[in-house]
């Protein structure tokens, strides 16, 4: 038993903190290693004078140490219905959600059930509609499919519609999958019934970040939608309409730099696909394949550089979309440059940050990205 | 705070001038936030060490007791001194315990009093979330070690709650009984620097005896003669539910005014006669150790085993509560010593028993794992999936959630992914552990030495003090000399005591928000109740509707309607047995002949029979005899059947029939599919014949007694209007 935990959760549900400064209280810990418990043991000259809490603050974390014997019930609860409760600082903690979301978004207490290694894949989220047509039913399919035959994770939202198919694909595929909730982990009974196989194979594993009581509502369901881009690597998008939640989260994931890849919609469609494609998103094929890049470049001028018939500045504008392995820019571009070209054509140009870890990964500094502590790295 | 201003505090709100030195001792580290576990003897105080600092803390103290009667005891004590205290457990109405818990969030309360299963519950975890929590007190708490007696499954939770706290909350452990292996397993468990503070066990007071007997029935003749020359009242343990009864129809038969006391009771039974017990209503209650924890009664003069306790702890642990007035008090253990071809001893059996058939075997527990791997299931389509008694379902449960094997969520139990394998080892050391404590009690039993030492020396109190008090130094033991008058009183008890069968409908209803209910009583009188209060008995429905006939006339219509819907229930009366299964010899002549090809069953089981009809019917008339037709043992009960019919002069009949197959009942472990082997599988072949008539109905042995109510239903369809049970035996808890 975790005796941290209780401390975890009450500094996770402190009222009116954002994120952000709890991230920051957590990295400040890291680095004078010191615990969570002695955070919650300090003098509140210490709140102010080492971790920069204002008075305000202040009076907040103080009403919440009062709190900390009632959150143990609701610790012990949760444990003892086969909840996980893991703090950003654990080793189960999504390595992708804390690399992708950093020390601004990142939450820093995640609640699970089922295979806790199933945040640790490779993983693929298809987003969409509650309402797509069967065009995109099929496209979801398709992919989730090719996912599930590289042992790449399904993350999905629980929503209608797309979501539902991507989860569905991924069981009848024999694959995995995340499915992100839109409320608290404890008001999802229905949910755990109807997946319970699937649970207790370890093929599904149920994720949410909010308070464990919070029943569903609009805000988690928006809330929501950063999440499951955070917990993987590549988003593809079914089916978008010009607003609600998928249109939101797609363009708030291309504002942070997300490579995602968009269905190309035929002409007799009515939706925003191209409009997404015109805006950032990689244009794909039913099949989930990338179309032809030079075709995509037509639409590029809209957003972007102008065209580029040179390698050196296709890979740099590239980069200006998001982070990217050697590999990847490779087999995005389809050059036929080899990976280490890539890599060391990249290590010695100034306006390229190179972000480490196995592989190696590179950015455009115009990107303006949180260059991140030890911690979230 | 230091002592001098506490005590003030203290002579102001309890009334005491002093704490003594222990006490003061374990107040004042709670209030420094630290985790104490207090180990004193029954008397000591130990109450006082958390009621006091709960009256100075600004919040709230949660007091963990697995004791009802000591709940309430505590609690009315508190509240006469004027401390806002109040409990939460299952013997309030879930009403009463939403406004505890309302104003426990309100700040109203300074103690709540709450049993640790009380943890399962929704509604009490989202109030926890919004009570300003001071300190938290595990009452009892050798109940959280597994490697103490009485360990409780529930407290699993408590423990994982204490693990959670924040470490500066005030937490007390108090016991009276643990061994230093209890103690090491408690501390462990609390951890967080916890501080053991340990006192002295002996009682001066007590005077211990051991009594061998050659048999059963000498402890039932030596009660007779001395029982009434005991001194003040006291309590009679017995190892078992039945014994309870038995022991105390044997009192009765004498005219000594006992009563009996088992966890089946309702819970105002167990109050009342939890107040009897204080007002010294009756000599002796007889019971099972479901009694005595927790009463707060002050000069019980003497308890007495009829079996021997699972170790000298549970011993120790159940005498505590005798005495605690420092007045001379009698502790006599009976111990019947005959060996069996075996060379076992009697009265190791039992509780060799207990240690054997506590834990169900691993492939029942495999079974269990394996309907959970399929799907999420409740506790009662776990014991439907398994064919397997609930009694080891609970059992089986609470091991394997303890194992992290499944875990229960919304009353549902779920397999988790990623699960332990079945650790069986643990099973086994538990086992040795027991049979270890077994030994250990024998050894008390035939200790040559003193006896207070023994026990002092087991609880690992290593004080040393000049030791006596028993039968083995300065007291004159007692002896096993029956007159024959004792002995032939005996035996007509024995020849006039029966066993009822609850058989009789019981017909609720619920009228102006009180539950009343119409049953028949063991004499088939009608009894006429209201839920946990008094009951009234009538001679007949007849007298009972002149009564009702005198309410205001809507309350009337309220209760003829109660009427007639215990008038369209199955005209079946509460049955009668010649004798349990078990405790005479009617059991074995009875497997003899259905299972061994003994024969017709003996002619003496006959007389029993009839005997215990013509006690429990009289000179009532009857139109026929019909027997329950066989599933397997041929006509062993028709050609009973015939014998009873030719001495009562009632005609028998032989068309009560089967209209399905049925399995032998004994194969269904539990109640709900004993229930569901016989539903529909009886007809009576010529309807017309039985309209308007009344029927004695016989069978061999009356196990779940399903079977008599399913057949009571159909006869009562085709219009008989009285069916009396009648059976050779009645098992004791599935003993076939």
């Amino acid at each position: 038993m975790n005796k941290e935990l209780t401390y975890w959760l009450t500094l996770a549900h402190v009222p009116k903190i954002q994120t952000k400064k709890k991230n920051e209280i957590i990295v400040r810990l890291f680095e004078k290693s010191k615990s969570i418990i002695d955070f919650f043991e300090f003098e509140q000259a210490v709140w102010g004078n080492d971790y920069e809490l204002s008075q305000s603050e202040i009076v907040l974390f103080e009403e919440a140490r009062n709190e900390l014997s009632t959150y143990a019930f609701m610790v012990e609860d949760l444990l003892e219905q086969g909840y996980s409760i893991i703090p950003i600082t654990s080793q189960d903690y999504s390595p992708t959600l804390k690399k992708n979301l950093g020390r601004t978004y990142a939450p820093p207490v995640i609640y699970t059930k089922g295979n806790l290694q199933i945040m640790k894949e490779k993983s693929i989220a298809i987003v969409g509609s509650r309402k797509a047509n069967d065009i995109s039913l099929e496209f979801t399919d398709n992919v989730a499919k090719n996912a599930s035959k590289d042992y790449k994770v399904v993350v999905s939202g629980f929503a209608k519609g797309v979501d539902k198919q991507a989860l569905d694909s991924a069981i009848k595929y024999k694959g995995q999958s995340i499915i992100v909730l839109p409320q608290g982990i404890a008001t999802f009974q229905s949910g755990f019934k109807k997946y319970y196989k699937q649970i207790i194979d370890g093929d599904v594993l149920v994720l949410s970040t909010f308070y464990p009581k919070a029943p569903w509502s609009v805000q988690l369901a928006m809330a929501r939608n950063p999440i499951i881009y955070g917990l993987t690597s590549e988003i593809y998008v079914a089916e978008s309409s010009e607003k609600g939640g998928t249109w939101s989260g797609v363009m708030d994931g291309l504002r942070k730099g997300r490579t995602i890849y968009v269905r190309k919609p035929n002409s007799r469609e009515k939706n925003a696909n191209n409009i997404l494609i015109s805006k950032g998103g990689i244009a794909v094929d039913i099949e989930g394949n990338l179309i032809n890049y030079e075709i995509t470049e037509k639409n590029k001028s809209i957003v972007s550089e102008p065209d580029s018939n040179n390698i050196e500045e296709k890979i740099i504008d590239f980069l200006k979309a998001g982070v990217f392995p050697a590999k990847k820019i490779v087999d995005t571009l389809k050059i036929d440059w080899s990976s280490k070209k890539v890599s060391d054509f990249l290590k010695n140009r100034k306006d390229i940050l190179t972000v480490k870890g196995k592989p190696l990964k590179f950015t455009h500094k115009d990107r303006s990205i949180q260059i991140q502590k030890s911690l979230f790295d | 705070m230091n002592r001098q201003e506490a005590e003030i505090r203290l002579k102001n709100t309890f009334g005491f001038d002093h704490f003594y030195d222990k006490q003061w001792e374990t107040i004042d580290l709670l209030f420094k936030g630290k985790r104490v576990l207090l180990i004193e003897k029954t008397g000591f105080g130990k109450s006082l060490c958390f009621q006091f600092p709960a009256t100075q803390f600004s919040g709230l103290t949660i007091v963990f007791s697995p004791l009802i009667a000591l709940m309430r005891d505590q609690v009315n004590g508190l509240n006469r001194k004027g401390i806002k205290a109040k409990f939460i457990n299952s013997e309030q109405t879930p009403e009463e315990n939403s406004q505890t818990i309302k104003e426990a969030i309100s700040g109203k309360l300074k103690i709540l009093y709450i049993a640790p299963e009380r943890q399962e519950n929704q509604e009490w975890i989202e109030a926890t979330r919004k009570m300003n929590l001071s300190m938290i007190v595990i009452d009892e708490a050798h109940t959280i070690s597994i490697w103490g007696h009485d360990f409780r499954p529930a407290f699993r939770r408590i423990i994982n709650l204490v693990k959670l706290l924040p470490q500066n909350l005030p937490v007390l452990a108090t016991t009276a009984t643990a061994t230093k292996r209890v103690q090491e397993d408690i501390e462990k468990q609390i951890s967080g620097n916890i501080q053991t503070i340990r006192g002295e066990l002996i009682r001066e007071n007590f005077r211990l005896y051991v009594l061998k007997v050659k048999s059963e029935d000498e402890k039932l003749l030596w009660l007779a003669e001395n029982l009434p020359l005991l001194e003040g009242n006291g309590i009679i343990y017995t190892g078992t539910r039945v014994n309870t009864e038995i022991y105390s129809r044997w009192f009765e038969f004498l005219n000594i005014k006992t009563t009996e006391y088992n966890a089946g009771l309702d819970s105002d039974s167990r109050k009342e006669i939890e107040n009897g017990l204080m007002n010294n209503k009756w000599k002796a209650v007889i019971s099972t150790n479901a009694l005595g924890m927790g009463i707060d009664k002050s000069d019980i003069r003497f308890i007495v085993h009829t079996q021997i306790p699972a170790s000298p702890i549970h011993y120790y642990q159940e005498i505590g509560r005798a005495g605690r007035d420092g007045k001379p008090t009698k502790l006599i253990l009976f111990y019947n010593s005959t060996k069996d071809e075996n060379g076992i001893e009697e009265d190791v059996k039992l509780p060799q028993a207990f240690i054997d058939g506590g834990r169900p075997s691993i492939k029942n527990y495999n079974k269990v794992i394996n309907v959970l791997k399929q799907e999420q299931l409740g506790e009662l389509q776990i014991i439907k999936a398994t064919n397997l008694k609930s009694t080891q379902i609970k059992v089986i449960k609470s091991d394997l959630i303890e194992q992290g094997i499944i875990k229960k969520v919304n009353n549902k139990y779920e397999y988790q992914y990623n699960a332990p394998l079945l650790n069986t080892k643990a099973f086994d050391e538990l086992r040795e552990q027991k049979l270890k404590e077994l030994s250990s009690m024998i050894d008390y039993v035939n200790l040559k030495s003193s006896r207070m030492k023994f026990l002092c020396d087991y609880l690992g109190d290593g004080s040393h003090y000049a030791y006596t008090n028993c039968d083995n130094t300065n007291l004159s033991p007692f002896a096993i000399t029956i007159n024959d008058a004792t002995k032939q009183e005996l035996s007509n008890f024995r020849e006039s005591y029966f066993p009822t069968l609850q058989t009789a409908p019981k017909t609720t209803k619920t009228i102006d928000g009180k539950k009343y209910y119409i049953t028949l009583d063991s004499e088939n009188k009608l009894i006429f109740g209201q839920e946990g209060e008094k009951e009234d008995h009538f001679e007949n429905l007849e007298i009972f509707k002149t009564k009702v006939a005198k309410l205001p006339s809507e309350k009337q219509q309220q209760f003829f309607t109660l009427i007639n819907n215990h008038l369209s229930k199955e005209k079946i009366l509460n049955g009668v047995a010649s004798s349990y299964y078990g405790v005479s010899s009617v059991g074995a002549a009875l497997h003899r002949s259905k299972y061994e090809n003994g024969g017709d069953f003996p002619d003496f089981l006959l007389k029993l029979t009839l005997k215990a009809f013509r006690k429990k019917y009289g000179q009532e008339h009857f139109d026929f005899i019909v027997y329950v037709p066989p599933t397997e043992s041929g006509d062993l009960v028709k050609n009973f059947a015939e014998k009873l019919s030719q001495v009562l002069k009632v005609p028998i009949s032989h068309k009560l029939i089967k209209i399905g197959v049925t399995q032998a009942q004994k194969v269904f472990k539990n109640a709900y599919l004993k229930k569901d082997n016989v539903a529909q599988k009886f007809t009576y072949s010529e309807p017309r014949e039985i309209l308007g008539k009344s029927v004695i109905l016989f069978d061999d042995i009356y196990d779940s007694g399903a079977t008599i109510k399913e057949i009571g239903n159909v006869l009562t369809k085709f219009g008989v209007t009285k069916i009396a049970p009648l059976v050779i035996a009645r098992t004791v808890g599935g003993d076939i």
